[in-house]
């Protein structure tokens, strides 16, 4: 088991140029000491940090777009975000999942202005020139008043994303053609996806992502998935509710992982002999899926626990959970996927996805669901309370006085390591599922990647 | 059946979300479906995923969350105003039902913040008791927004 390379920015001998200073005059590394678990309030809701992290974070990071289920038939079309810039998901008359910027070529026109669709062509409706599902320019509008060589329809085709990447059906993008592929920037949380994503065949998501804004900065929200001892103070209504246990330390018995690029995760155990929260929450007809399908270290972990958070680094987020759809229900498992993308330094849009195994009996589907819509997404019975304090810390962000400050990230700063026998994934695993290990190797690669000069990513790549 | 509206109304803008039960059948089903930009010729957007899947238990629990001063999303309350108005009502598929359909404005503030605002229409079925008062059967609110504008929805509608 290694140390997972998070490096801080502090062992770079490159004098950045300024490019990590502020207008205060301090550098982001000095601000940000993840290794120390002091974080700057300043990062989170200045607009000047904010600017910073358009084109460092995602201008070149690869972001969610959705998943393979979502758009099963050729022509199938979803609208999203690629980091902050509008993104047509969408699969070809041929099969091939595509993604490109959602903007005409002429002008710079939305060419797709619904949420889903199936199409054969996207015809812009400024000035009509039309697009095939590959992003080829089929035709533009007044194409005869155009001279020789002044419309080079070979070369007009939507712009692609640099890179495209699909693994256990989820969709990735990257507007950075020097990124790392998909494959090698996963790395080591192959292995645990393969545990959400992959524990009984195939996952499909269920219909369209529940979209709500938040007067919150991007990071207090990244921050909170994979916090579990947060969970008994703030979602204490649970508890006196009795959907949660009436203890502090209910949800410390398992472990939390640190990958290399900032990945994080973690799983959890329910209480003992709570055979609702073993094999991840799922029915018990399905746990022998685990073996067909996982490796035995994986179906190990899949058995043992009911609930895991993680993080693909920055914002792309599984939570499955076990929990009850109400006070006389029993616990049932959901798999809930969340992406996060700023509106700008104080508001943010949320995304959340209900995704189930494809071999679930159709009985645990539905209550699936329900439970889901009962106690995630915007109305969730849990998520109401999270979007409170992401509001709040926000609101004691942003003034002068706020920004001088740290954060506490310290909880586990001197964890020893899980032994190789106790834990059987890559990483850097530790025992104890209260720590904010996660968090800090997060806040790692976010300073790694501030930090990290832009080499020519933000300059123009077409003529 | 106006009134009936308007009382519910007032009991939601009260924070007296356990009398708010008392209007509600026990078998009654409400849901806010979510809403996608569509082109006309495919419908309205609606969706089959819904940002409320409601029956009386799990409105109830949701209440009874309310009341225990730990919910944070609530706790100190927001400050809610439901108008209703265009109320229309139709003989329903069974008797003593109808059909009722309302526009609904809802403005929500908390805190020191400025306005949410929710608007749509309500698709209800109400039933008349032996006694003559309504229940709320079913409940289906379309909301006109895609994204919600508001940062969560620990209110009723």
């Amino acid at each position: 088991m290694s140390i997972a390379a998070t490096p801080n920015g502090s062992g770079r001998n490159a004098p950045l140029n300024g490019f990590t200073q502020l207008s205060n005059g301090e550098h982001l590394e000095a601000i940000v000491r993840p290794q120390e678990g002091l974080i700057s309030r300043r990062i989170f809701a200045d607009p000047e940090v904010y600017q910073m992290e358009i084109d460092r974070i995602f201008g070149r990071g690869w972001f969610f777009l959705g998943h393979e289920s979502e758009i099963p038939n050729p022509g199938d079309l979803v609208s999203r975000q690629c980091g902050l810039d509008p993104a047509i998901l969408v699969r070809d008359d041929e099969g091939v999942v595509r993604a490109f910027l959602n903007s005409c070529r002429h002008r710079g026109m939305r060419v797709c202005r619904t949420d889903r669709e199936n199409v054969r062509f996207l015809r812009c409706p400024y000035h009509g020139w039309a697009y095939r599902n590959n992003g080829e320019l089929a035709s533009a509008g007044a194409e005869n008043h155009y001279g020789e060589g002044e419309l080079k329809k070979d070369e007009l085709g939507l712009i692609p994303v640099a890179q495209l990447g699909i693994y256990r059906g989820l969709i990735f993008a990257t507007w950075d053609a020097e990124a790392p592929t998909l494959d090698e920037w996963l790395g080591d949380m192959k292995w645990y996806l393969d545990i959400i994503f992959g524990r009984t065949g195939e996952i499909e998501f269920v219909g369209v992502p529940q979209i709500w804004d938040v007067d919150c900065a991007w990071k207090f929200a990244t921050d909170n998935f994979t916090d579990n001892f947060h969970v008994f103070w703030a979602h204490q209504s649970l508890v006196h509710l009795g959907l949660l246990p009436n203890f502090v330390d209910f949800a410390s018995h398992g472990h939390m992982v640190t990958l290399k690029n900032g990945h994080i995760l973690h799983f959890v155990q329910g209480a003992p002999n709570d055979e609702h929260t073993k094999g991840l929450g799922l029915p018990k007809v399905m746990w022998p899926r685990f073996n067909d399908h996982l490796k035995a270290g994986q179906a190990e972990i899949a058995m043992k626990h009911g609930y895991s958070a993680g993080t693909v680094w920055p914002n792309f987020h599984w939570l499955q959970l076990t929990s009850a759809a109400d006070t006389e229900s029993v616990p049932v498992g959901i798999l809930n996927v969340r992406v996060e993308v700023p509106i700008s330094a104080t508001r943010t849009r949320m995304y959340s996805w209900f995704a189930i195994d494809k071999s679930a009996p159709p009985e645990y589907r539905k209550t699936s669901y329900e439970t889901y819509v009962r106690n995630f997404g915007p109305s969730g019975i849990f998520d109401q309370d999270d979007m409170e304090n992401w509001e709040d810390c926000t609101v004691a962000a942003v003034g002068p006085a706020a920004k001088r400050h740290t954060l506490h990230h310290k909880m586990g700063l001197n964890r020893k390591t899980a032994a190789a026998a106790e834990w059987p994934g890559p990483g850097t695993a530790y025992p104890d599922s209260y720590g904010e290990m996660t968090q800090r190797a997060w806040y790692g690669e976010w300073l790694n990647r501030m930090t990290t000069p832009l080499n020519g990513s933000n300059k123009a790549t077409t003529p | 059946m106006v009134e009936f509206l308007y009382r519910e109304a007032e009991l939601l803008d009260s924070n007296r979300f356990g009398d708010w039960l008392g209007f509600l059948a026990e078998d009654i089903h409400y849901v806010m479906p979510v809403r996608t930009t569509q082109f006309r010729a495919k419908g309205e957007g609606f969706q089959d995923v819904a940002f409320f899947e409601e029956n009386f238990v799990s409105l109830r629990t949701r209440v009874k969350r309310l009341e225990t001063e730990f919910a944070w999303a609530e706790t100190p309350p927001s400050r809610t105003r439901h108008f209703i108005t265009n109320v229309l009502a139709d003989p329903g598929d069974k008797a003593g039902e109808f059909h009722v359909r309302s526009s609904f404005m809802v403005t929500r503030t908390r805190s020191d913040q400025g306005y949410q605002l929710f608007t749509g229409q309500r698709q209800d079925v109400l039933r008349r008791s032996d006694a003559g008062d309504f229940k709320i059967v079913s409940r289906r609110i379309l909301i006109d927004q895609t994204v919600l504008s508001g940062s969560n929805l620990s209110i009723f509608f």
